[in-house]
C-alpha cells in the first residue's frame, strides 16, 4: 500500500478530521483514483476502527470522530465517484417511528452505518409511514431502518411494513428495525427483515444485506 | 472540671455535598440563560401559547412545534408560587410521603419491559400477576414508601396496559403511587380508578393517592404527549414528577456541570408552564441524570457519574425549594449478582445523603430493562442500613455516658446494665437477611449466601396469605374501567407470544 494511503487509514483510525482533505488530494496527485483512496485508504481505517471498537479499545465518540473523518474525504472524492468510479456501500433511509420523539439510537445507528460507507438519509423522529413511502420512492434506498423507544410506539413499526407492501414496495427493501423493547421476535412477527440490537450490529446486518460484510 | 451545658443539642445528620452554594447558583443562573437564549422546543400548541401569554418569547415555528424562550423573571415568578412541599398519600391515608427538603422515600421504578421469574429464574416478559407480586414485595418491606409498576403488563391490550398496571398495583399495596400513563385517555381512566379506590374526587384532593410520572425528552423537547400530561394533571391537582433522563455524553454535555444546567432548564420549563397554568400545583423534579456507556451506548443505572449527578441535582432543588426525584437501588447488571448489589448500594447511600425525596428506581437491573424482586428485597436492607448512618452519632452528656463508665470502672462490663438494656436494640443495627454467625452455625443452616436469603424472603413474602386489600365490589368497578378501555382499543392487542 502506498505511503498515502496507509496515513490516509491513520488519519480516520485517528479522527484527524482537519489533515483529510489535504491527505485525499495529496493521493489524488500521486495518481491513485478516488475509488483506491476509497477502499484501500478510508475504508481501510474504518475496516481497523470497526475491529477495534469490537475488541473494546474503542468508544463511540472515537467511532464517530473516524467517521466524520472520513467523510470529510469524501467532500473531495464524491464528485469523482459519482461520475460512474464506484458506488456507495449501500443506501439507507433511516427514521424513528410515528409518536416517538426519542432518536439518540437511530442517530448512533445513522452515524455508524455512513462510517460503513453507506449513504445515509435520516427521516427524523414521529415520522408517519406515509413519509417513508414517498422517501422510498424517491431516495431508492436499498435498506429502510426504524426504531422505537417506547412499547406503545413500537407497533407503528408493524404499520409501517405493512403501508411499504400495501404500497408494493416491500420487494425493493430490506427493513431491519431497533429499539429497546424490540426483540428478534418482534422483529419476525411483524415482518422485518432483521433486528439490531445496537448501532454496531446494525451497522453490520446492513453490510450484510447488501453483501458487503 | 465543670461541664458547661449548652441549652440546645446539635445532632448533625451525616450529609453528602458535591457542590458548594456558589456552584449551585452558577448552575441555576446559567439554566435561567439556557431557558431565555437557547429556548425549549415545545411540540405542543396550547403550552406554546401559554408559554406565549405569560410572557414566553415564541420563535421559528413548524408545523408541529415551536421554540419557547423564557425570560428569567418568568422564573422567580413561577417559583415564588410553586410549592415547597408535596404530599401524596396511601389510598387508607396510613402511608403518607411529605417532599420536602431531606425527607427521603425510597420506592420502585417503572415498565420494564422484562422481569427475573423467581420461580423459573428465567428472564421473560412481564405480565399482570408480576405488577401485582411485585405491588406485594413493596407492601411488605418497611423501608418501600411508594410503588411503581415494576413491568409492563404485556398479557393485556398494548394500549391500555397502564389501567392494567394500576389496578394491580392496588391489588398489591396500599403505599402511595407513582403512575406512568400510555397518553392522556390512560391518565384520565387512571384518575377515575383512584377515584373509585377512595371515595370520591374530593377525596382525592384532599390528599392525592397517586402521583404521575412525566418525561421530556432531552435535549431540550417537551412532546406533545408530555405537555398534555402536564396540563391535565395541573387541571386535575395531581402532582406529577417532571424529570427529563439526560445521557451525558449523548442527549446533553459530558461534563457533568453541563448536564445538570441542561436538566435543570428542561424542568424549569416545566416548572413555569405548570405555575401559568394554575399557581401552586404541585409538582417534583427530578431526577435520572446519568451517562451513556461509551462503549455499548447503554443508559447506565449504575454508574459512579449517576450517583455524583443525583447528589448534585438533589443539592440544587434543596436550594430552589422544589422537591426532588431521584434514582437509586438500582444497576446495570443483568441478574441479581454482586455488581447489582454493590452497584444499588453505592447509589442508594449517596442518594439518602444528600436527602433526595422521593427517590425511585429500587429493583431496576439491566439498565431499566429487567426488573427483580430480589433486588427490592435487598435494597430494603442497604435502605436500614443507610438510615441506621443518617442517625448519625448524637453527642450529649447523656450518650457520652459518662456516669455509667464512672458506674462500670476499669475492668467491668456493659452487658448487664440498664444503659445497654435499655437502648442496645435501637442502636445496634441488626438487619433480617445480614448474616454474623459464626463458621459452625452458619456450616450447619446450610451455607446459605446472602443471595439465597433474599430469594428465599421473597418467595416467603410471595407465598404468605394476605388480605385483599380491595373489596370485591370495588374490585369489579375498577376492572370495568379497564375492560372499558379495552373495548375502545380494540383490534390493537399485542400478541403476547411474539415477546418470548
Amino acid at each position: 500500500m502506498s505511503d498515502t494511503l496507509e496515513r490516509l487509514a491513520t488519519a480516520v483510525v485517528e479522527g484527524n478530521v482537519d489533515s483529510m482533505e489535504e491527505l485525499a488530494q495529496e493521493a489524488l496527485d500521486e495518481g491513485l483514483s478516488a475509488q483506491e483512496i476509497l477502499n484501500d485508504g478510508l475504508m481501510g481505517g474504518m475496516n481497523h476502527v470497526g475491529k477495534e471498537f469490537k475488541a473494546g479499545n474503542m468508544f463511540v465518540p472515537e467511532v464517530l470522530r473516524s467517521a466524520k473523518a472520513m467523510k470529510e474525504a469524501m467532500k473531495l472524492l464524491e464528485p469523482m465517484l459519482a461520475a460512474g468510479e464506484a458506488q456507495a456501500t449501500g443506501k439507507i433511509l433511516l427514521g424513528t417511528v410515528k409518536g416517538d420523539l426519542h432518536d439518540i439510537g437511530k442517530n448512533l445507528v445513522g452515524m455508524m452505518c455512513e462510517g460503513a460507507g453507506f449513504d445515509v438519509r435520516d427521516l427524523g423522529t414521529d415520522v408517519e409511514p406515509d413519509q417513508f413511502l414517498s422517501a422510498i420512492k424517491e431516495f431508492e434506498p436499498d435498506i429502510v431502518g426504524m426504531s422505537a423507544l417506547l412499547t406503545t410506539t413500537m407497533r407503528a413499526m408493524g404499520d409501517t411494513i405493512k403501508a411499504i407492501e400495501e404500497a408494493g414496495l416491500r420487494d425493493q427493501v430490506k427493513v431491519m428495525i431497533g429499539g429497546a423493547p424490540v426483540t428478534q421476535r418482534f422483529a419476525d412477527d411483524i415482518g422485518a427483515d432483521g433486528y439490531a440490537a445496537n448501532a454496531a450490529s446494525a451497522s453490520d446486518l446492513a453490510k450484510e444485506f447488501v453483501g458487503a460484510a | 472540671m465543670q461541664v458547661k451545658k449548652t441549652n440546645y443539642t446539635v445532632n448533625a445528620t451525616p450529609t453528602f455535598e458535591v457542590l458548594t452554594e456558589e456552584e449551585i447558583e452558577a448552575i441555576y443562573f446559567s439554566a435561567l440563560r439556557v431557558l431565555y437564549e437557547t429556548g425549549v422546543r415545545v411540540y405542543e400548541e396550547e403550552g406554546v401559547e401559554i408559554a406565549h401569554s405569560g410572557g414566553a418569547i415564541v420563535e421559528d415555528t413548524t408545523d408541529d412545534s415551536s421554540l419557547v424562550k423564557i425570560p428569567p423573571w418568568m422564573v422567580d415568578k413561577a417559583l415564588a408560587t410553586l410549592p415547597r412541599k408535596v404530599v401524596v398519600v396511601g389510598p387508607d391515608r396510613e402511608h403518607r410521603m411529605e417532599l420536602y427538603k431531606n425527607q427521603i422515600y425510597f420506592g420502585a421504578g417503572s415498565d420494564t419491559p422484562f422481569t427475573w421469574d423467581p420461580y423459573t429464574g428465567e428472564r421473560r416478559r412481564a405480565t399482570y400477576e408480576d405488577v401485582k407480586n411485585f405491588a406485594k414485595i413493596a407492601q411488605a418491606m418497611p423501608n418501600m414508601d411508594f410503588h411503581m409498576s415494576l413491568g409492563i403488563v404485556q398479557d393485556v391490550n398494548v394500549g391500555t396496559y397502564d389501567r392494567w398496571q394500576y389496578l394491580a398495583m392496588l391489588e398489591g399495596t396500599t403505599k402511595p403511587i407513582n403512575i406512568t400513563a400510555v397518553d392522556l385517555d390512560g391518565l384520565q381512566d387512571q384518575l377515575e380508578m383512584a377515584y373509585v379506590r377512595v371515595g370520591g374526587k374530593e377525596e382525592f384532593e384532599k390528599g392525592p393517592i397517586f402521583s404521575l410520572y412525566i418525561e421530556p425528552v432531552s435535549p431540550l423537547s417537551h412532546s406533545e404527549e408530555v405537555i398534555q400530561k402536564l396540563l391535565f394533571a395541573t387541571d386535575n391537582g395531581i402532582p406529577f414528577v417532571y424529570t427529563p433522563c439526560p445521557l451525558a455524553g449523548a442527549t446533553a454535555p459530558c461534563t457533568l456541570a453541563g448536564t445538570a444546567v441542561q436538566a435543570l432548564t428542561e424542568s424549569l420549563f416545566g416548572i413555569v408552564l405548570s405555575q401559568l397554568r394554575k399557581p401552586g400545583a404541585p409538582m417534583i423534579i427530578g431526577g435520572l441524570m446519568s451517562n451513556m456507556d461509551m462503549r455499548t451506548t447503554v443508559y447506565c443505572y449504575g454508574s459512579p457519574e449517576m450517583a455524583l449527578l443525583s447528589a448534585a441535582y438533589t443539592q440544587i432543588t434543596k436550594w430552589l425549594g422544589v422537591p426532588m426525584y431521584e434514582t437509586a437501588g438500582c444497576s446495570d447488571a443483568k441478574m441479581f449478582d454482586e455488581q447489582a448489589v454493590l452497584e444499588a448500594t453505592f447509589n442508594a447511600t449517596t442518594a439518602a445523603l444528600t436527602g433526595g425525596n422521593m427517590i425511585h428506581d429500587v429493583g431496576y437491573l439491566e439498565q431499566g430493562l429487567t426488573s427483580s424482586m430480589e433486588m427490592m428485597v435487598a435494597t430494603n436492607e442497604i435502605v436500614d442500613r443507610v438510615k441506621r448512618i443518617l442517625r448519625g452519632i448524637p453527642v450529649t452528656d447523656e450518650t457520652k455516658a459518662l456516669d455509667v463508665i464512672e458506674d462500670v470502672g476499669p475492668g467491668g462490663h456493659y452487658l448487664e446494665h440498664d444503659h445497654t438494656y435499655t437502648r442496645f436494640k435501637d442502636l445496634i443495627w441488626q438487619g433480617p437477611l445480614t448474616d454474623r454467625q459464626n463458621w459452625e452455625n452458619w456450616d450447619l443452616a446450610g451455607r446459605k449466601t446472602f443471595r439465597d436469603r433474599v430469594h428465599a424472603r421473597v418467595l416467603e413474602i410471595l407465598e404468605t396469605e394476605t388480605e385483599p386489600l380491595i373489596d370485591e365490589d370495588m374490585y369489579k368497578e375498577l376492572r370495568q374501567i379497564c375492560e372499558l378501555a379495552d373495548e375502545r382499543h380494540k383490534g390493537e392487542e399485542l400478541d403476547f407470544d411474539m415477546f418470548v
